[in-house]
């Protein structure tokens, strides 16, 4: 496709969204009813009246619930992509550019991680740091550390071998024979072009850390009730499938709309990429 | 074996060591240990008797002389779980069949569909049935795989009848179980192949090679086929090891006895001879499957060096 | 791109090899489907949540672990006494039983029982079990602190260290199930008592048993009995809906409503059991000291409508620790009720008003703030937690839930002023065992710090009391006042439900949750 094609739809799918994140921030403010209200008489309404998306067992309105939830869920996994760029970045710089001993223990350091399964991790992590955070998001704090910690590993690989790849090109050697410190080099020329392929993984990973939050809620770990989490109100309306199914099927409609955004996002720069910069990068 | 490989599997060593000192000591960062939990059910079990069966189970030790007993009982093949008494390994070469089934099935299902509906994307692009596949392809990618793996269970399995709900040995009962699985990773492959395809079919001896009169179809299946098929094994061979501990949650939704379903039960119950041995195996197996990938890689394309992957990969799901 | 007809034998070759799979897949897919007994054989087949090494009882030893659960339940292994329906011991493998002083008790043994393998189950076998017993299991050593078993004609003599008062009710508990202790006990297929049914094969997640020709009760209706561990409800549900199993234990709430709308198809059989579902005060922390305040939190929980809304009507509201079907439990004793308006009254007393118009009342600027914890693993606990904190805000208190698995961890710090746990209450049909473990100075589970000297010197008769109304009197004296005290609070008594299809018959749950497969289950084509 054309370049200019390409940009409406990165456009296209940025608008989208920056209407989320937006959506995300003021979800107190749209909700119609108190999310963390309950009203045993109420429970289990079907959509329609007063609450357009019907009530949960407490009696609590689903919509808001939905739109609490994606205030936690949202920014909860751009939390979690933050810490995992700035440890994967940090990493793959400085074991890219130091080289030697420095990289053996860094990549070494990165095969642990990376071989460890992550259900244990992720409830190990979530269970050591569970008591942080006070004790209604006392998971949170848990998920998203365990979520960083087994994440971090591909960003510091991808940085280092972009690192690596460029590190040995005479425009880098041409810059150190004109006099500019390491320092220098290594934040002004080689930096930019090293993080450039992670902005790719990160807009993915925003929907595969709301996906892995998810299924943390499932195996009861990460965010706890009564908090709102997305995936959380899936796992515990499971059991009300085949009688109230209202209860899962909003929130799970609007993971897959979010994740779905974000990864059209991700894949709309993704191709820009390639007609802009050609194939085989 | 060449040195290159020789020294990766050396390597091993360290990073299996250092694993499992990490678990070792997260583990035991808990106040509570296997006994506490173990007398849960009952609520009144005096402190003499949980000390008695600490003294009998040897969890009364200081924790480096712990770590150096369980140590000594990995090589001597003793180790026990602490919950039912059995000898580990026993019990992970017992249930380890059923997750490997599993992990190949769901592998093996989502080559068998991803690459030829991303051949035909690459083919077609922008026609109609590319923006079909694309779309659902998005969807796939889109709900947490409990979520699929219920609505699949109640469609096909309660409401229609054609396949049995819980897993009773039947390889019927892994059909569910594998497209949970393979669902996910067959959307985000399929983008992947045609992605790569697309690329392969831009360079310039594709051109080039139509010009001298060689035929498409032998172009296709003799050099993009093969180095698209390269870049995915590579890819699959990293979602290895994601699936071998991501399968613990289709693993207890579908009833199988695999190792998934065994490490959630053991950390839970605080059993860490058992979630130690886990976390070795499938760390082992990860590492294998990666080296071999990297040899294969190697073997087909000798341009790249088979000393480490140092491409973007990472964790897949 | 040129070329159309190259292009397409690639594509063509893959497009073939899609349409196969799919089309195999779904041949092979009509393959599936329920299993059908074989030959005329009557099959049961059970799925359960309480059967696997989560809950400790993955085998066939009652001299391990709390594996005795599953050879009583499961029809492999009897007891001496085993309970009524009123949870008081009646003879089983035993006639009854004597007590010449305080520390002694002698068991006549019924005459005319056998092993499964057609050894004689008399008094000398019944004294070697009971030996080993106390000589590998911690817990029943601990339990019962036996100082000699003898046999002498068709008599066990039993000698404690302590008196026995509530001797029989211990030997009712699963470890207590009689098997050939000549037998390798090891090996889970190999143990052999005196039930209905033997043990051909177990897993963890799977038991096979088939009827034992030599019972000595009578003739034993159903041929095979196969046991599913379940641990997900909603697999239980969709098993039971496919036909996969005849009947299932465990049934998550939600799911019971399903089968209450087919009455045509399944019965849901139901029983009130001894486990409540309770809330301990830490008298550690500050607010919690004014007994104005315990008494409003005691106040705010409708339980009724907590029963209704969150448990489908699978419950029965608690007033004491007991429920109703003990002699000493359900309205013998009395409580506050539901009542906000006077807990409101009660907080205001004690000095909390809301002054910011936040919704929740505080005191010298603070809010009154407390942390709730709880652990996940009896889906009715979340659900009370979070009820909770919807009622404690209608009276002003703000509840922080913590539900986790790692509840134990917070227990321990005392990083807690409201604990709520599931336990049973009188699992020997006795009161002793959760009063001396929950009320007094030295108990092991007063998690809350709860001291009242009245209680402890109450508590103090019980190991003296042999008269069970007197035993029964205490009981009463002793809850009604730790129910004034306010020093727990409690919600609900579990109802136990067994949903099965309509053809399966004699299959009947019981209060303490030990007896399910006997000789008179029967299994009849109906429901199918």
């Amino acid at each position: 496709m054309t370049d200019a094609k390409a940009l409406r739809r990165i456009r296209l799918f940025l608008f989208l969204a920056v209407v989320l994140l937006v959506v995300a921030a003021f979800a107190d403010h749209l909700a119609p009813h108190d999310p963390y209200l309950q009203d045993l008489d109420l429970s289990l309404l079907p959509p329609g009246g007063a609450y357009p998306l019907g009530t949960d067992r407490f009696g609590r309105c689903v919509l808001s619930r939905v739109l609490a939830g994606s205030t936690i869920s949202i920014y909860t996994s751009l939390a979690v992509v933050a810490l995992t760029f700035v440890l994967g970045t940090v990493t793959g710089l400085v074991a890219g550019f130091c080289g030697g001993w420095v990289d053996t223990v860094l990549m070494r350091i990165t095969d642990v991680f990376l071989a460890f399964p992550v259900l244990v991790f992720a409830i190990v992590a979530a269970a050591m740091f569970g008591g942080i955070g006070g004790s209604q998001f006392s998971g949170l704090t848990g998920a998203i550390l365990a979520l960083a910690l087994i994440s971090w590993p591909k960003y510091a690989r991808l940085v280092r071998s972009q690192v690596l790849a460029v590190r040995n090109k005479p425009f880098i050697s041409a810059a150190r024979f004109s006099g500019c410190s390491k320092a220098d080099i290594l934040f002004r020329q080689i930096l930019p072009l090293a993080i450039a392929p992670t902005f790719l993984m990160m807009t993915a990973d925003i929907g595969t850390m709301l996906l892995e939050m998810a299924g943390l809620s499932f195996l009861g770990l990460g965010v706890q009730p009564p908090a709102a989490e997305w995936g959380l109100m899936i796992s515990s309306g499971r059991s009300l499938l085949q009688t109230a199914p209202w209860v899962i099927f909003a929130p799970g409609a609007a993971l897959f709309i979010t994740v779905t955004i974000f990864n059209l996002l991700g894949d709309s720069i993704h191709d820009y990429m390639e007609t802009r910069f050609g194939k085989g990068d | 074996m060449s040195k290159p490989v020789v020294k990766r599997l050396l390597l091993l060593i360290p990073v299996l060591f250092g694993i499992s000192v990490v678990t070792f000591l997260l583990m035991h960062v808990s106040a509570e240990d296997a006994v506490d939990v173990m007398y849960q059910q009952s609520g009144a079990v005096s402190e003499s008797v949980k000390a008695a069966t600490r003294a009998r189970l040897g969890l009364d030790q200081p924790l480096p002389v712990q770590y150096a007993l369980w140590l000594r009982s990995l090589f001597l093949g003793t180790s026990r779980s602490i919950g039912t008494g059995q000898p580990v390994s026993a019990m992970v070469l017992a249930k380890l069949p059923a997750t490997l089934f599993l992990t190949v099935s769901s592998l093996a299902l989502t080559v068998a569909v991803s690459l030829p509906l991303g051949v035909h994307c690459a083919l077609h692009k922008d026609k109609v049935s590319d923006y079909i596949v694309r779309i659902v392809s998005f969807a796939g990618n889109a709900l947490p795989g409990f979520f699929v793996s219920f609505l699949l269970l109640y469609y096909v399995a309660v409401r229609l009848h054609w396949l049995p709900v819980m897993g009773d040995g039947s390889w019927q009962s892994y059909i569910l179980p594998a497209c949970s699985l393979a669902l996910p990773m067959t959307a985000k492959y399929t983008r992947y192949i045609r992605g790569e395809f697309l690329r392969e079919l831009g360079k310039p001896y594709v051109a080039a090679s139509l010009l001298r009169g060689i035929p498409y179809a032998v172009i296709l299946r003799r050099f993009v086929l093969k180095s698209a098929s390269l870049t995915l094994i590579t890819v699959l061979a990293l979602s290895v090891g994601s699936l071998l501990g991501g399968t613990a949650i289709i693993e207890s939704i579908f009833r199988i006895d695999g190792i998934g379903n065994m490490a959630v039960r053991a950390i839970l119950m605080k059993d860490y001879p058992v979630i130690q041995a886990y976390v070795l195996w499938t760390a082992g197996i990860y590492t294998v499957v990666n080296l071999a990938a990297d040899l294969l890689y190697h073997h087909f394309d000798p341009r790249i060096v088979a000393t480490d992957t140092s491409e973007g990969g990472g964790r897949h799901d | 791109m040129t070329g159309f007809s190259g292009r397409h034998s690639v594509h063509g070759l893959l497009c073939f090899l899609l349409a196969g799979l799919v089309s195999c897949a779904i041949v092979l897919a009509g393959c599936g489907g329920t299993k059908q007994a074989a030959n005329g054989e009557k099959v049961f087949r059970y799925g359960t949540m309480a059967y696997g090494v989560a809950m400790y009882n993955a085998g066939m030893n009652p001299h391990k672990s709390y594996n005795g659960w599953s050879t009583i339940r499961y029809g492999v292994g009897e007891t001496l006494f085993r309970f009524n329906d009123k949870m008081q011991p009646v003879p089983w493998l035993a006639t009854g039983y004597d007590r010449p002083d305080a520390y002694t008790v002698r068991i006549r043994i019924r005459d005319g029982v056998t092993f499964s393998n057609g050894k004689p189950c008399d008094a000398e076998a019944v004294a070697a079990c009971l030996r080993h017993l106390v000589k590998v299991h911690e817990r029943a050593k601990g339990n019962l602190k036996l100082t000699s078993v003898t046999a002498r004609g068709n008599v066990v003599t039993l000698r404690s260290s302590q008196k026995t008062a509530s001797l029989i009710h211990q030997l009712c508990d699963p470890y207590g199930c009689i098997v050939d202790v000549s037998q390798d006990l090891q090996d889970d297929t190999k143990v052999i008592g005196t039930g209905p049914f033997l043990t051909e094969s177990l897993t963890p997640t799977e038991i096979h048993l088939r009827r034992n020709p030599r019972y000595w009760g009578g003739p034993v209706r159903t041929d095979k009995v196969i046991v599913k561990s379940i641990t997900d409800g909603e697999m239980l549900t969709m098993a039971l809906q496919n036909g996969e199993v005849d009947a299932v234990q465990g049934m998550p709430y939600s799911s019971i409503v399903l089968f209450e709308g087919a009455k045509d198809k399944f019965k849901i059989l139901s029983v009130p059991t001894s486990r409540v579902f309770q809330a301990a005060l830490n008298f550690r922390t500050p607010a919690l000291q004014d007994g104005r305040v315990r008494a409003a939190i005691c106040m705010a929980l409708n339980k009724q409508q907590f029963i209704h809304a969150l448990l489908n009507d699978n419950g029965y509201a608690a007033i004491g620790t007991f429920p109703g079907n003990l002699p000493y439990g359900g309205s013998k004793v009395h409580d506050d009720g539901y009542n906000p308006d006077k807990a409101r009254a009660l907080l205001a007393e004690a000095g909390y008003k809301d002054t910011d118009g936040d919704g929740y009342v505080d005191k010298d600027g603070k809010n009154l703030e407390l942390r709730w914890l709880t652990y996940t693993s009896r889906q009715e606990l979340p659900l009370l937690a979070t009820a909770m904190q919807g009622y404690l805000k209608k009276i002003g208190i703000r509840l922080d839930v913590n539900a986790t698995d790692n509840a134990g961890d917070f227990l321990k710090k005392g990083d807690w002023d409201i604990y709520a746990k599931a336990i049973v209450t009188a699992p020997t049909g006795d009161p002793q065992y959760y009063i001396a473990n929950h009320f007094t100075a030295q108990s092991a589970h007063n998690d809350g710090r709860y001291r009242n000297p009245a209680v402890d010197a109450l508590v103090q008769q019980f190991s003296g009391e042999f008269n069970p109304e007197r035993r029964g009197q205490l009981a009463i004296a002793i809850v009604q006042q730790v129910l004034d005290d306010h020093a727990f609070l409690y919600a609900s008594h579990l109802r136990m439900n067994l949903v099965m299809r309509n053809g399966i018959r004699g299959f009947v749950p019981h209060p303490c949750d030990y007896y399910e497969v006997t000789k008179d289950l029967d299994v009849t084509g109906e429901g199918r």
